[in-house]
C-alpha cells in the first residue's frame, strides 16, 4: 500500500513550492503528480532523466504529469519499479481536493493520508469574499484535514488571527499549522505529529491539536448489513478509518474517509484490525463496532 | 461573350443568395472554385459558361456552416450506437431510434453474438430519459453477456452502465460507499457509474477507452460523410489538441481531391503553456489551405448544465444542487485571454452557464482596456443562459456568440424541471435577445454532443420546441431568415471567414447547399425535413447519396 496524500488549495497558495521543496529535499522516493509540470522548479543537477511528462530524478523521486485521468497517473505511478514510496497529487488551483482524494479510496494500492489544504496569510479572506471564487475556496477548504497557512511573514497579527477565524468557521476539525514559505517537513504532513520539533521556519507549537487513534478489534467477522449501518453512523469527528477485517466470510480491505468508505480485497501480509483516526472529539468506538459483530 | 470551358453555371428554381445586392437569383456561375456571377438566366451569356441544369427544380443557398462541431464525431461510429434519437451513421444508414431498455439489450445482444470472445462491447449515445418503464440495470446487460465486458455510455458523457464484468474487474463492490456509484432499493450496485473517477476505474478496467480516440484520416473521411450529407461544406473542430499527429490527419485528410468540407479546427489551449501556446498556434496559421484554416483558439470556463457542472449566477440550480467548479481561475483566465488577445489571436471560449459568460465577457473587456484591438471578434460558445445585460457587455466588447440551439430540443425538458426552472428557461440560447443586443450569431450542434444536421439547428432556434413539444421561451424565437444566416454568413463572421464563405457572393468559394424546398419560405416546423439534394464545395459536387 503507497500512502497518498492530496495538496489543495488556490493558486498561488504555495503547492508549488511546497512539492518543488519536497522534490528537493528527497528524503523519500516520492512520487509526485502535478497539472502544471513547467512550474517544478528543481536543481538541474538533481535531474536524471525528463521528457516532457515525466523527470526522473537523481534522488530517487519522479514527478509526472497529471493528464486528463488522474487514475491512469495514480496506476502508473504504482506501476513503477521501484514504486514511489508515498505518493503526492497536487490538485488544481480550481479543483476540489476532496473529489481526488476519493479516487485512494477505489483506486487499488494506496491508502489516504490527511488531506492537506494550502491558504495565502495575505488572501485568504479576501478570496472567500470574492463573488467569483469565494465557493471554490471555501469547498476546497471543507474537507480538509490539515491546513497549511502560508505566507505567514507578509501577513499582520490581526490578519493572521482573521484567517485562523475563517478556517475555524469553515472546517474547525481541521489541524491548523503556519509557515512562511511552505517549505514544511513531510513529517507535517501526516495524522501523527512531528515528535520533536523541526529545525526549520515551520512552528510545531502553532499545531491545535493532535489527531487521536482508536484500535478497533477485527478478529470476529462483520455482519455486511449492520457494518454498513454502523460506518453510515459514524461522527464527522471521525476522518479515518483503515484496516482489514472479514465480512462474512470475505477478508478485506476497508478505507473510510468523511462518510465515504471501499472495500477491497485485503493484501497479504496485513493483520486483521482496525485504526481510527481522528479529532479530539472523535467518542470510544468499540461500543458502536460491537454492534456490527 | 465566347464560351469559357472553365465556367460553370448551375441553374436552380432559386437561389438564396445571402448578397445585399441581390437577395435572390436563379442562376450561379463558378470559374476555379469560385463564384464569378449571379443573376438570371443571362449569367450564362455574360460569362460563356455551360449551363448545368441538374438543380433545376432545387433550391441552392450557402453551404451551411458548423460553427462548434467536432470531428471525433467521424471517430465514434467505430462502436454501436444505442440513441433514443436516430442518427445517420458515416454510410447513410439510420441508427439507434430506440424507445426502451429492452429494445437496447435486444440490439447489443445481436451485436454481441457477431463478435469474437473476450473483446469488451461497448456502446455510446444512451439517452433513457424519455424511456417509460424499468431502468437499465447490471442484470440487463449481464443477460447480454454474462463472460464479457458490457460498457454502455450515456449520451451527456458523464455516466456509464456497465454489467459484473466490468464491475468486479474495476474492484466496484456492493458494501462501498464512494461517490457515483448508485445503488437500488436492495441496496445492489445498479451497474450505473457517475463521474469521471469511477467512470475511467471503470474504462481503464475494460482496457478500451474506445470513445476518447485520436482523430486519424479514416475518421476525418466519416466526419466529412457525414457533413456533406446535412448540406455542410466548413466544419469547425472546436478541440483539437493539434498533437502532431492530429495536424498530420487533418492535412492529409484536406488534400484529398475529393473532401468534401473545409475544416476549421480550434487549438485546446489547455494542453500549453501560454508561451508554447502563442508559438504553437502562430506556427499553425502558416499551414492553413483554403480548405484547413487554422486560427482558432480554444478556451473552456465551466462545464455542463446538464451535469450540474456549469458555473451560474444566483439562484443557482433549480434543484439546489451545489453550483459547479470553474475549470480555469478567474486571474488564469484573465491572464490567458489577455496574452492570445494582445498577440493577434481570436479566441472562442466555453461557457455554459451565466456565471461563466459573464466572467469571460469581463476578461475580454479587460484585455480590450490593456490591448485596444479592433474586430477580434473572441466568441462564446453554447453561452446558453446570457441576458440581455450580459449580450449588452458583449456587443459593446464587439465579442460574438454561438448559441446550442439544439440544446434547447435535446434537454429544454430537464432544465424546465430540474436545473433552470420553469422562468429561466425560457432565456436558455436566447438568440432574439443577443440578435436584438446587437451580437453576431451563429448557432450550433456540438456534435457529436447533438447529431450534425443545421436545418435541425434552425429549426429549434426557429420553434423553440423541446423534444416532448413544449414551447419554451417563445419571445426568444427568430425568423426563418435569421437562422438560415446563423448557418451561413453569421457563422462564417464568428470564424473570420465571411469574406470567403457564407454568402453566395461574387469572389467567394463556390460552396452551396442545394435543397428540396426553400428554408425562407416553406411551413417553419418543417425547415428540418427539407431533403438535402447535394453539395457544391469549391464547385465540385458531391452527390448526398
Amino acid at each position: 500500500m503507497i500512502p497518498l496524500t492530496v495538496i489543495g488549495g488556490f493558486l498561488g497558495a504555495g503547492k508549488t513550492t511546497l512539492v518543488n521543496h519536497l522534490l528537493a529535499t528527497g528524503g523519500k522516493r516520492w512520487g509526485v503528480l502535478v497539472n502544471d509540470f513547467g512550474a517544478i522548479n528543481v536543481d538541474a543537477a538533481l535531474i536524471a532523466a525528463s521528457d516532457g511528462q515525466t523527470m526522473a530524478l537523481t534522488n530517487g523521486c519522479v514527478c509526472c504529469n497529471m493528464g486528463d485521468d488522474l487514475g491512469d497517473g495514480l496506476a502508473a505511478m504504482a506501476a513503477r519499479i521501484p514504486p514511489p514510496e508515498h505518493v503526492i497529487v497536487e490538485a488544481s488551483g480550481v479543483g476540489d481536493p476532496w473529489r481526488i482524494a476519493q479516487m485512494a479510496l477505489i483506486e487499488p494500492g494506496f491508502t489516504l493520508e490527511p488531506l492537506v489544504v494550502l491558504v495565502d496569510a495575505t488572501a485568504l479572506p479576501a478570496q472567500l469574499d470574492d463573488h467569483w471564487t469565494g465557493d471554490t475556496v471555501a469547498r476546497q477548504l471543507a474537507f480538509a484535514e490539515i491546513v497549511v497557512i502560508t505566507k505567514i511573514d507578509l501577513a499582520d497579527a490581526a490578519q493572521l488571527a482573521m484567517v485562523h477565524a475563517r478556517i475555524a468557521q469553515l472546517r474547525p476539525q481541521a489541524r491548523v499549522i503556519e509557515t512562511a514559505h511552505a517549505s514544511l517537513p513531510e513529517t507535517a504532513l501526516g495524522f501523527t505529529p512531528p515528535a520533536r520539533p523541526p529545525a526549520s521556519r515551520f512552528q510545531a507549537d502553532e499545531i491545535t491539536h493532535a489527531f487521536p487513534t482508536q484500535r478497533i478489534a477485527a478478529d470476529q467477522p462483520f455482519d455486511r448489513d449492520r457494518l454498513r449501518w454502523v460506518l453510515g453512523m459514524l461522527p464527522a469527528s471521525v476522518l479515518r478509518l483503515k484496516g482489514v477485517c472479514l465480512l462474512g466470510t470475505d477478508r478485506v480491505l476497508l478505507q473510510y474517509a468523511a462518510e465515504r468508505w471501499a472495500f477491497s480485497p485485503a493484501p497479504n501480509g496485513l493483520a486483521n484490525g482496525l485504526v481510527a483516526i481522528g479529532t479530539p472529539q472523535m467518542p470510544d468506538l468499540e461500543l458502536l463496532f460491537s454492534e456490527a459483530r | 461573350m465566347t464560351k469559357n470551358p472553365k465556367v460553370t453555371v448551375f441553374s436552380a428554381r432559386r437561389v438564396v443568395t445571402l448578397d445585399p445586392s441581390q437577395p435572390i437569383s436563379t442562376h450561379v456561375a463558378v470559374r476555379d472554385g469560385r463564384i464569378i456571377g449571379h443573376g438570371g438566366p443571362e449569367v450564362v451569356g455574360q460569362f460563356g459558361g455551360t449551363l448545368d441544369a441538374r438543380f433545376a427544380d432545387k433550391v441552392i443557398v450557402p453551404g451551411f456552416i458548423e460553427g462548434h462541431g467536432h470531428a471525433t464525431d467521424g471517430l465514434m461510429w467505430r462502436s454501436p450506437y444505442v440513441g433514443y434519437f436516430a442518427r445517420t451513421a458515416p454510410d447513410g444508414t439510420r441508427q439507434g431510434g430506440f424507445r426502451s431498455v429492452a429494445e437496447v439489450v435486444g440490439h447489443l445482444k445481436a451485436i454481441e453474438a457477431t463478435m469474437p470472445p473476450g473483446k469488451p462491447l461497448v456502446s455510446w449515445g444512451f439517452d433513457p430519459i424519455y424511456f417509460d418503464g424499468p431502468r437499465l440495470t447490471v442484470a440487463d446487460l449481464d443477460i447480454i453477456a454474462p463472460d464479457r465486458m458490457v460498457v454502455v455510455a450515456h449520451v451527456s458523457g458523464h455516466i456509464l452502465n456497465v454489467n459484473t464484468k466490468v464491475l468486479i474487474a474495476a474492484g466496484f463492490s456492493a458494501d462501498s460507499n464512494v461517490d457515483g456509484l448508485v445503488r437500488g432499493q436492495n441496496g445492489q450496485l445498479t451497474g450505473e457509474l457517475q463521474g469521471p473517477a469511477v467512470m475511467g476505474r471503470a474504462n481503464r478496467a475494460t482496457g478500451d477507452g474506445g470513445l476518447l480516440r485520436e482523430l486519424d484520416v479514416e475518421g476525418l473521411r466519416d466526419y466529412g460523410r457525414i457533413a456533406r450529407r446535412v448540406g455542410v461544406t466548413t466544419s469547425t473542430d472546436l478541440a483539437n489538441a493539434m498533437t502532431p499527429a492530429n495536424v498530420t490527419a487533418m492535412r492529409t485528410a484536406t488534400a484529398e481531391p475529393d473532401f468534401p468540407i473545409r475544416l476549421v479546427p480550434a487549438m485546446r489551449a489547455r494542453e500549453y503553456s501560454i508561451e508554447d501556446g502563442l508559438a504553437r498556434i502562430a506556427e499553425l496559421r502558416k499551414l492553413s489551405t483554403p480548405t484547413l484554416q487554422f486560427g482558432l483558439v480554444k478556451l473552456v470556463v465551466d462545464g455542463s448544465i446538464q451535469g450540474f457542472t456549469a458555473r451560474l449566477r444566483w439562484p443557482g440550480y433549480h434543484n439546489g444542487a451545489p453550483n459547479g467548479l470553474w475549470y480555469i481561475s478567474p486571474a488564469e483566465l484573465e491572464a490567458t485571454v489577455k496574452a492570445y488577445h494582445a498577440a493577434g489571436h481570436h479566441l472562442h471560449i466555453h461557457t455554459n452557464g451565466d456565471e461563466a459568460s459573464e466572467l469571460a465577457t469581463e476578461m475580454i473587456g479587460r484585455a480590450i482596456e490593456a490591448h485596444p484591438r479592433a474586430d477580434h471578434r473572441h466568441t462564446l460558445q453554447h453561452c446558453q443562459m446570457a441576458d440581455g445585460g450580459i449580450f449588452r457587455r458583449m456587443k459593446a466588447f464587439g465579442m460574438c456568440v454561438n448559441l446550442f440551439a439544439n440544446h434547447l430540443y435535446y434537454w429544454g425538458d430537464q432544465h424546465a424541471r430540474h436545473t433552470m426552472g420553469p422562468s429561466r428557461v425560457r432565456r436558455l440560447d436566447a438568440c432574439n435577445t443577443a440578435l436584438s443586443r446587437g451580437v453576431p450569431l451563429a448557432i450550433h450542434s456540438d456534435t457529436p454532443v447533438t447529431p450534425l444536421d443545421p436545418r435541425f439547428t434552425m429549426w429549434c432556434a426557429v420553434n423553440r420546441l423541446s423534444a416532448t413539444g413544449v414551447v419554451l421561451g417563445e419571445a426568444e424565437r427568430i425568423t426563418q431568415a435569421q437562422a438560415l444566416h446563423a448557418v451561413t454568413l453569421g457563422a462564417a463572421y464568428t470564424l473570420k471567414m465571411d469574406h470567403l464563405i457564407g454568402s453566395i457572393e461574387v469572389g467567394k468559394y463556390a460552396d452551396f447547399a442545394v435543397l428540396d424546398d426553400d428554408p425562407l419560405t416553406v411551413d417553419p416546423t418543417a425547415i428540418k425535413d427539407i431533403p438535402v439534394v447535394a453539395t457544391v464545395m469549391g464547385g465540385q459536387v458531391f452527390a448526398t447519396s
